[in-house]
């Protein structure tokens, strides 16, 4: 059987047009927040610089891709049709009649749909990952910057010791198979994940510890919504049967908050240092305020800014260290779309075959890009007060 | 002085610099913002042209325009810059870069930012006639050299071989000056050189800077927000305001016959010799400076003005106005000649009773705070040295009295004040607040009643507030943490009342810090302090990071809160005039010791302690009618880390060879009770006491005699415009004046006495005495009396009576 083929010009249309539901999503959300900038705070000064609507535009065209992937993708990621295998771009599959836009790999899977229903992967775990390493990396951070002394000591002691071992070797430690078999990830995952949960009750507590009113509803829905969670992705144990996350995944993601959080540790600390020299900590401590609340309701908010630029890039480090581990195998499985794992699979065959490799690496380096464009111009944004 | 120095760059007899209505724009974002618009001003070879403004004013972007070098967002929009005669707008950027630095030099206000820290200072220096004069390396050494004993730094050799973090501030700016001068330039820039220094420290710089104009011919723009400090060391003075010079012309003019409503509010505004809190209080501006896009039509100042008429102030722009009977003295008022000058603003003229203090607050006896340094966290390592920030520091403060606490930096008043509020607890001694002692009790263990009962009030107002929390939820916080209220009704009402106890509009509640000026911000730092209904505040340098205005209105605002609350107040300053103003008792600090404390009267009267008597010298005062002894102090403040021995202050003393038996360097010296709790640390004999003649010549007793009241008729001469009545004018100065130059005229100039130089060109009064050796004259050392009030008597004969 004769495989057809579309033109060049009808493949970037036929690419064009698969993302229908992406440009609609992002022509709202962009037109809206261009509207309406002037009301937006920091977000909408991001609309006032090129750098800063190209930053915003990609990541939430990536954003957009991981939400509409089902409708984008023409394609199961997983399905393999073997006639199309180490297909060119723009076979048609003759059985469905739709294109392989991208072609197809040696596995005979659409490149293209793999390249989208990849985005999903990426945009859950680096996100979490990096919002999980942002609390501990505050929790400990800010005792550290404020106490200083000994805690700061053992604190900065431990996070130089992760940051001085390789993190490939680290990885390769964490995410093999012999490790997922005991509970080593288990116990990581329920240390890391106690943080959240004590991070919000200390910020309740501290600030309505006179306020019963407020102080009761706000620390019983950190600790029921907090345990809920806690309960689903450490124990599996979710009751709703909700929140459920693979044992593979589980251990990625908890390599890469212990990977991540003492850099943000060791950001948090510097902020904390610089900002309670200033008068109004020592107006907080004449008044009587007890440290915690010092640290998170005076000192946190004011660091902030380099703490969202801080997130932003280092979701754009998060997404790099997907990859790589899908480059050398781990965690994920082995037929897993996620772009790391599709570069290797195609740079085994890049001599006879490069267009396999090509849309998960443009894939994965525009949405770094975006991220770190965002994260300039929000650094220069928040430099403008 | 050699040839690197005495050249000065080419002798013109035209003005080295005329400006003429230039306007400079910033073009942002929101469009363009004009910065500054019609200003003109000439300076002669030799003149020294003081710009004085509050910030925001223009006056910075002037300096900076000179030098061409607006940000890429600033663009002089019009007008000209004519350098020795060429239009600087003409010049390439060739021409332009062979100026700057060589012909134009600039003196910032930041000493540190201003030179390389990777560099030794004397190859900083070198580098200026290697580049601009290509001389050969042993020659810029010397000229370096020569010019580091130029501006009189000790051991010059030893300077050009440190590295600029090695010296003090005063040295580094001295350096600074050096470099500027060391290209010989025609017009020097100085934009705040000052401002970054401590008082005794500026009073060296203002004395070097003094003296350029004569020695190298020097012309200077002097740019600062003290009209002390210009009238010390300028020839003529321009007023900005808002973006215009509002009023120029020679410092005589405009100090004794200020012709622009804005100048007299900035007179008013300032503790002058003369203003008391109770009598006489200052009158501050009301309202703010108006923000760059939304000046007024016609006259800018006319919204705060009360001088202002309808129709007549904000009809046209207003152009400067020559004010007949002075040379070059101009105005931008077009109503300067009917304006009652005399008049107060309606409201500003109030007396408030004297407050009788009550039965002792806060005692504080031989409290001592040393600090641990340089031993290792970790490892515990037993080597460590110890600082001594409070020694034997006693004290007593009263209910509803007010004491000041002065000294420079590192004199120990902030760790004082943390130990106060529990920040710090003391290494022994007591402090007694009410009746319970609270110098072990860290802050966590103090009771909310301790804790709210003494409180804070902070320095910087752009740091004292929370830039992430609105302006209502701080002063709320503030209110429950002190068990204030029941409810968060109750704490929301309350913290709307003190709202308006500080005089805000209530609709501040929901405002974020950020838009709120200094002065508002400073404000509500008050009303937090006040939350509690604090038995004693703390006021930790409250108006010194303010413009001056604002901060009348602020001093004000404390005092009157404080008399209605009868609160005791301990107000940390290094500014002797304000403390003047407000302080009933004064405690005087120098490295970590009490040095002198007593009533206000006592303090600034003799006899004095060394230090209080070199502190009352180095203050500028912004009044032709004050004379001051001339004390510079030799040296800087010593490290805390290694403080000298014996008495704190004996390295820089000028009186310690009065003392016998070296006792100065040796012991600390005892605490001198001088009569109704006036005490000194001091080694000096009574009889050497009981000789000390008054730094300041002001007679305020003459006054309170004279009984003139505020609004009685004053014209006994040309100087008098504006308030005179607030402030005697010189009443007692000139004749002890020409007292001293007589008896300079015989007497031996003493080694280390510098030569005031005397500008007022009536008087040559200025003479040095020393009385080391004479037993007769009165006992100034290193002292000159400042001529330039001779003037002044001499021309009103009739004031001297009362002497």
């Amino acid at each position: 059987m004769q495989v057809e083929y579309l033109s060049a010009f009808n493949v970037v249309l036929g690419v064009l047009a698969r993302f229908w539901p992406v440009w609609i999503a992002l022509a709202l959300v962009m037109g809206a927040s261009f509207g309406y900038k002037k009301k937006l705070g920091l977000y909408g000064q991001l609309f006032d610089s090129g750098v800063g609507i190209v930053g915003v535009g990609i990541c939430l065209f990536w954003l957009f891709t991981a939400i509409f992937a089902s409708t984008v993708a023409p394609f199961d990621p997983l399905a393999q049709v073997p006639i199309m295998k180490d297909a060119l771009p723009g076979a048609i599959d003759p059985q469905s009649g739709l294109a392989y836009l991208f072609g197809g790999d040696k596995l005979a899977r659409d490149v293209f749909s793999r390249m989208v229903y990849g985005s999903q992967i990426v945009l859950i775990i680096a996100p979490a990952a990096t919002g999980f390493a942002l609390m501990v990396g505050i929790t400990l951070g800010l005792p550290a910057g404020y106490y200083g002394g000994r805690i700061d000591t053992v604190l900065s002691f431990l996070a130089n010791l992760v940051l001085a071992f390789p993190v490939i070797l680290l990885f390769y430690l964490l995410v093999t198979p012999g490790i997922m078999d005991t509970p080593i990830p288990y116990a990581m995952a329920g240390l890391f994940f106690l943080f959240p949960i004590i991070f919000f009750s200390v910020l309740f507590w501290t600030r309505y510890k006179n306020r019963p009113d407020r102080l009761y509803i706000l620390l019983g829905l950190t600790l029921v919504v907090g345990g809920w969670i806690y309960a689903g992705l450490v124990f599996d144990a979710d009751p709703f049967k909700i929140i459920h996350i693979d044992p593979n995944q589980l251990n990625i993601f908890v390599a890469v908050v212990f990977a991540s959080s003492p850099g943000v540790f060791r950001i948090v600390r510097g902020l904390v240092m610089d900002i309670k020299t200033r008068d109004y900590v020592a107006a907080a401590q004449t008044r009587g305020e007890s440290p915690w609340y010092i640290m998170l309701w005076e000192i946190l908010p004011n660091a902030r800014g380099p703490l969202i630029v801080e997130a932003c890039l280092r979701i754009g480090y998060t997404t790099i260290l997907l990859g790589t581990l899908g480059y050398f195998g781990l965690g994920l499985a082995p037929e897993s779309p996620d772009w790391g794992t599709a570069i290797k699979d195609a740079s085994r065959l890049l001599r006879s075959f490069i267009h396999p490799a090509l849309p998960p690496t443009i894939a994965l380096m525009s949405f770094v890009l975006g991220l770190n464009l965002l994260a300039d111009s929000l650094r220069e944004q928040s430099m403008k007060d | 002085m050699n040839e690197a120095v005495r050249n000065p760059a080419k002798p013109t007899n035209g003005p080295i610099i005329e400006i003429e209505n230039l306007s400079i724009s910033f073009f942002t974002r929101k469009g363009e913002i004009p910065a500054v618009m019609d200003f003109s001003c000439t300076v002669m070879p030799g003149e020294a042209m003081g710009i004085v403004g509050e910030s925001g004013c223009g006056k910075s972007t002037v300096s900076l325009g000179i030098m061409r070098d607006l940000s890429n967002i600033g663009r002089i929009v019009g007008g000209k810059i004519k350098f020795q005669g060429k239009d600087m707008g003409e010049l390439s950027d060739e021409e332009l870069r062979a100026i700057r630095g060589n012909k134009i030099a600039m003196i910032y206000q930041e000493p540190m930012a201003s030179l390389n820290p990777a560099m030794k200072v004397g190859q900083q220096l070198m580098e200026v006639p290697l580049i601009h004069d290509k001389v050969s390396k042993d020659e810029a050494y010397k000229r370096a050299l020569d010019m580091v004993r130029a501006v009189k730094l000790p051991d010059p050799e030893r300077m050009m071989r440190s590295y600029p973090h090695q010296l003090s501030g005063g040295q580094q700016q001295r350096i600074v000056i050096a470099m500027a001068l060391l290209s010989k330039p025609a017009l020097l820039l100085l934009d705040e050189p000052t401002t970054a220094l401590d008082v005794t420290v500026e009073a060296g710089i203002v004395d070097l800077v003094k003296g350029l104009g004569e020695k190298f011919g020097t012309s200077m723009i002097f740019v600062s927000h003290n009209l002390g400090l210009i009238l010390e060391t300028c020839d003529r003075i321009t007023v900005m305001y808002s973006g215009e010079a509002v009023e120029t012309g020679k410092i005589k003019d405009v100090f004794d016959r200020m012709r622009h409503p804005y100048t007299q509010g900035l007179f008013r505004s300032i503790p002058l010799p003369g203003a008391d809190k109770n009598s006489r209080p200052l009158i501050s501006i009301p309202g703010q400076l108006p923000l760059p896009h939304e000046r007024p039509k016609g006259c800018n100042f006319g919204p705060r003005c009360h001088h202002f008429v309808e129709g007549v102030c904000n009809a046209a722009e207003i152009p400067m106005i020559a004010v007949e009977g002075h040379d070059g003295h101009f105005s931008r008022c077009v109503r300067f000649n009917e304006i009652d000058w005399e008049a107060l603003p309606p409201g500003a003229k109030k007396v408030n009773e004297r407050v009788v203090p009550g039965a002792p607050v806060l005692q504080i006896e031989d409290l001592r705070k040393y600090y641990k340094v340089g031993g290792s966290e970790v490892f515990g390592s037993s080597e460590g040295r110890v600082v001594k920030a409070n020694e034997t520091i006693s004290f007593m403060a009263r209910e509803s009295e007010t004491v000041a606490i002065v000294g420079e930096s590192g004199c120990g008043k902030s760790t004082l004040a943390k130990v106060l509020l529990g920040l710090e607890t003391a290494s022994s001694g007591r402090v007694k607040l009410g009746n319970k002692e609270i110098q072990s009790t860290g802050i966590e263990k103090r009771s909310v009643d301790t804790v709210s009962s003494i409180q804070m009030v902070f320095q910087n107002p752009f740091d004292t507030l929370n830039p992430s929390h609105s302006v209502g939820s701080q002063i709320i916080r503030t209110l429950e943490k002190f068990n204030v209220g029941n409810t968060v009704a109750d704490r929301r009402k309350r913290m709307l009342e003190l709202l308006d106890l500080v005089k805000l509009p209530r609709a501040f509640e929901t405002r974020k810090p950020r838009q709120l000026s200094g002065g508002q911000k400073q404000r509500i730092g008050v009303a937090r302090a006040f939350a509690g209904d604090a038995k004693v505040v703390v006021a930790d340098e409250p108006v010194s990071a303010l413009d001056v205005s604002v901060q009348a209105a602020v001093t004000e605002l404390l005092m009157d809160i404080q008399r209605k609350n009868k609160t005791t107040m301990l107000f940390i300053s290094h500014d002797l005039s304000v403390v003047r103003y407000i302080a009933d008792r004064v405690v005087v600090m120098y490295l970590g010791y009490i040095v002198e404390q007593g009533t206000t009267d006592q303090i600034f009267s003799p006899p004095y302690h060394p230090y209080t008597e070199a502190l009352l010298s180095a203050i500028p005062i912004a009044d032709t009618s004050v004379v001051k002894r001339h004390i510079v102090l030799e040296g800087d403040i010593p490290s805390a880390m290694n403080p000298p021995s014996g008495c704190p202050f004996q390295t820089r003393c000028g009186y310690k060879k009065l003392v016998p038996d070296n006792l100065c360097e040796t012991k600390v010296p005892p605490v001198k009770h001088l009569g109704d709790g006036h005490m000194s640390l001091c080694w000096l004999a009574d009889d050497v006491l009981a000789k000390m003649e008054p730094v300041i010549k002001f007679d305020k007793e003459h006054a309170a005699l004279e009984g003139v009241p505020d609004d009685a008729p004053h014209g006994t001469g040309p100087g008098f415009a504006g308030d005179p009545p607030k402030r005697p004018h010189g009443k007692t100065g000139s004749a002890e004046a020409d007292a001293e130059g007589q008896v300079a005229e015989n007497g031996e100039a003493v080694a280390k006495a510098r030569r005031h130089e005397v500008r007022d060109e009536v008087s040559e009064t200025g003479g040095i005495s020393s009385s080391a050796n004479s037993a007769s004259a009165p006992i100034m050392p290193q002292t000159v009396g400042d001529g330039r009030q001779a003037e002044k008597a001499t021309r009103k004969p009739r004031k001297r009576k009362g002497d």
